[in-house]
């Protein structure tokens, strides 16, 4: 009776593990957005900030009644900056949640990994952080939408108002792993356009900020400004041995983009004069209507005002809302056709659109300065707009260089 | 006692074992939540199975098995994302001979020192191999991972079987697996895989009765390096995509965990761990954001309390080992 006893005791056994399916009526389900992104790990503040602002976006949907009269439910996953994970939380929430489309990722290798799995089950994906390849051959597809900067745009911008208002000979010091490199490469590219030398580029491995080898060869060659690819927790350990050599007062700073978090936690003692972009700080609210609308319910909310991440996360679910409400739908294709035909929104700063080669969003960006300890305003108050570049599609790739033609 | 309730249960298992195996891991993607992840219990089942050979049964501790994962990982995934290979079956055997040449290498060179020196040795390899794939991203992705991996229907007697659902790929790996597992069985119930055991218990006494160690030893890192990159090269389908910490030290990390906590030295303390670790990992992160703890917390109850693993202490004495 051996086998007949362990066919029991393995039923039993079995019995347990079973998680019912839950028998679901159709019209009255809810639209399902899966949201994976890193919880733990060194990027935890920045997601904690994007979803913020994708359960505000959330929330101000269902208080209007959903989309299409159902309700949104946004379901998020710690996704550990891990792509193994990212993609094995994408898979459980289509697999399991049953989720119709997936915003979020927060790390380039993250959101490619998320995206094989959107491609391969066939749902529209917005991704919401830097990367190059995300919107180019062979990465994209008609299903992979992307709402985030990337390190193309960025370090353009950054090239274009540094060589105009900061000056004309670089140096850079990047952290040697995919963002490092893509910013300094197209750095590199650009700078001769636009008049700029670049003297110098000084890589260093991601998380070992350690720069008192490298401070007096770049001293010594004399860059009017450095361009410091330094990210997260690299950047205060840069600045704080930039300023022991002297160096924070021969040549000016700039990072390519500013969070709000990281300059709170560092202090403006650390952060003062450093300039880098963004595609949104909440100080925009002084100048724009919608940025204000914006910061008030995030703040309400929150009780602090929004970082920049927080943006992408709140526009990537208005997106997908806005996409439902055109295509009357909740079939990826349908909806991302509609997004491709009806590009412009206006969420939370102004005008932004989708180009139909690349489903890549194009935004304005502004350039930040840090205050000085005595002109920070409030707990908050960080940053001095000092520039704007506006949305432009010359500052990406063209389609024909993504492979897109 | 649990465990003597389960006795029968586990004497029969013990009995059998590549029997239950195919009748449980057939019911076992309507067992848990989704299919995705009884595709994943599988395949770090197997990749456990192959450091066990090692470590359980030989008794030598790599903490290196990143390497022939990621080897058996990047060789599929590069023969069809680069190399454009149409064949899912060419693909695989270039990601097994890619571990296998990888764990022959690295073995030759790691058994020549025992202990925590061939511990470390089997780490700095690996180390080695993850900055390779690292900073030659023409050919690997870099630290964006290798992308682009086609999952190709599978030619199979003329036919052409697309393993897209999650349901197709569990019983593709499911499959794969099942064979691992049954020359796992052929290997231990060989003078093989009893000198192996020999080796482990006393390995100057091996010697003595004449066993040439150091081939046995290097053959049997082999056959480890065989079933890790299996693992490697079906996860890199399942996936379809090579993040570099395939590569990492965490990886090796996770597996060693995996079978501790399932039973080392058990035939199937390896799937047992690694079922366990990855379904409380993946029910767990739903409701806690710090699930590690949890199952660090369990991980070191069993070494301290039950260092024989799950497996390992549910069947009877003397049954399993």
């Amino acid at each position: 009776m051996h086998r007949r006893q362990f066919l029991t005791t393995a039923t039993a056994g079995a019995s347990i593990l079973v998680f019912p399916a839950v028998l679901r009526a159709q019209s009255k389900d809810p639209v399902r957005i899966g949201f994976p992104l890193p919880l733990t790990g060194t990027f935890a503040a920045i997601a904690a900030d994007m979803q913020r602002g994708a359960q505000l976006a959330m929330e101000e949907l269902n208080a209007k009644g959903g989309v299409m009269g159902r309700k949104v439910d946004v379901m998020f996953r710690d996704d550990e900056l891990k792509p193994a994970v990212g993609a094995q939380r994408t898979k459980e929430l289509i697999e399991n949640q049953k989720v119709d489309f997936v915003v979020g990722g927060l790390a380039a290798h993250v959101q490619m990994a998320i995206n094989e799995q959107t491609k391969a089950a066939g749902r529209l994906y917005i991704s919401v952080s830097q990367s190059d390849e995300i919107s180019a051959k062979p990465d994209t597809s008609p299903l992979t939408f992307h709402e985030a900067l990337n390190p193309t745009i960025t370090s353009r911008t950054i090239a274009t108002f540094g060589t105009k208002e900061l000056g004309k000979k670089w140096w850079i010091v990047y952290a040697d792993y995919a963002f490092g490199k893509q910013n300094t490469a197209v750095f590199a590219a650009i700078a001769p356009k636009l008049g700029a030398t670049l003297l110098g580029s000084t890589p260093y491995p991601l998380g070992k900020p350690e720069f008192s080898a490298h401070l007096p060869k770049i001293q010594a060659a004399k860059p009017d400004v450095i361009y410091a690819v330094t990210p997260g927790a690299d950047n205060v350990p840069f600045l704080k041995q930039a300023i022991s050599f002297g160096l924070k007062k021969e040549a000016k700073i700039i990072v390519p983009l500013h969070f709000l978090d990281y300059v709170k936690e560092g202090g403006a003692e650390v952060w003062q004069d450093i300039f880098g972009a963004t595609h949104f700080c909440h100080e925009l609210a002084e100048t724009l209507p919608q940025a204000k609308r914006y910061v008030e319910a995030y703040t309400k909310k929150f009780n602090r005002p929004p970082d920049a991440y927080s943006g992408y996360g709140y526009s990537g679910i208005m997106e997908v809302a806005r996409g439902v409400e055109l295509a009357k739908s909740t079939d990826s294709n349908t909806v991302a056709n509609a997004l491709r035909k009806n590009r412009e929104y206006d969420h939370y700063k102004g005008k932004q659109w989708w180009r139909a080669c690349d489903n890549k969003s194009f935004q304005d960006l502004w350039i930040l300065k840090v205050r000085s300890p005595q002109q920070v305003k409030g707990e908050w108050g960080f940053f001095d707009v000092v520039g704007k570049v506006a949305a432009n599609e010359e500052l990406d790739r063209t389609c024909a260089e993504k492979g897109l033609a | 006692m649990i465990s003597a309730a389960l006795r029968p249960v586990t004497s029969w298992v013990a009995a059998h074992p590549v029997a239950s195996f195919v009748v449980f891991f057939a019911a076992f993607p309507f067992l848990v939540p989704y299919q995705s992840l009884a595709t994943q219990v599988l395949i770090f089942g197997l990749f456990a199975l192959g450091f066990n050979l090692l470590y359980g049964y030989t008794g030598l501790l790599s903490f290196g098995h990143a390497a022939y994962y990621g080897l058996g990982a990047y060789g599929t995934g590069i023969a069809l994302a680069k190399l454009k290979l149409t064949s899912l079956w060419l693909a695989l055997g270039i990601g097994l001979a890619a571990a296998v040449i990888g764990g022959a290498v690295i073995g030759f060179f790691c058994l020549r020192r025992r202990g925590i020196y061939f511990a470390m040795l089997t780490l700095a390899f690996a180390q080695m191999l993850y900055f390779v794939a690292f900073h030659a991203a023409d050919l690997t992705g870099g630290d964006d991972g290798l992308r682009g991996i086609p999952l190709l229907p599978l030619g199979l007697f003329g036919a052409s079987v697309s393993l897209r659902t999650p349901l197709a790929f569990y019983f593709f790996a499911y499959a794969f697996v099942v064979l691992a597992v049954a020359a796992l069985r052929r290997i231990l119930d060989s003078p093989f895989g009893a000198v192996l055991q020999a080796i482990r218990e006393n390995s100057d006494r091996a010697v003595a009765c004449g066993y040439d160690i150091n081939r046995i030893k290097l053959l049997s890192f082999v056959f480890s390096a065989l079933f890790t990159g299996l693992a490697g090269a079906l996860d890199a389908l399942r996936l379809t995509v090579v993040p570099v910490d395939s590569l990492y030290w965490t990886t090796s990390g996770q597996v060693v965990i995996m079978t501790l906590l399932g039973g080392a030295g058990t035939f199937f303390g390896p799937f047992v761990g690694a079922a366990t670790f990855l379904i409380l990992a993946d029910r767990l992160s739903l409701f806690i954001e710090a699930w590690p703890l949890v199952i660090g917390v369990i991980f070191m109850a069993f070494v301290l309390f039950l260092p024989r693993g799950i497996w390992g202490t549910l069947a009877a004495p003397g049954v399993e080992r």
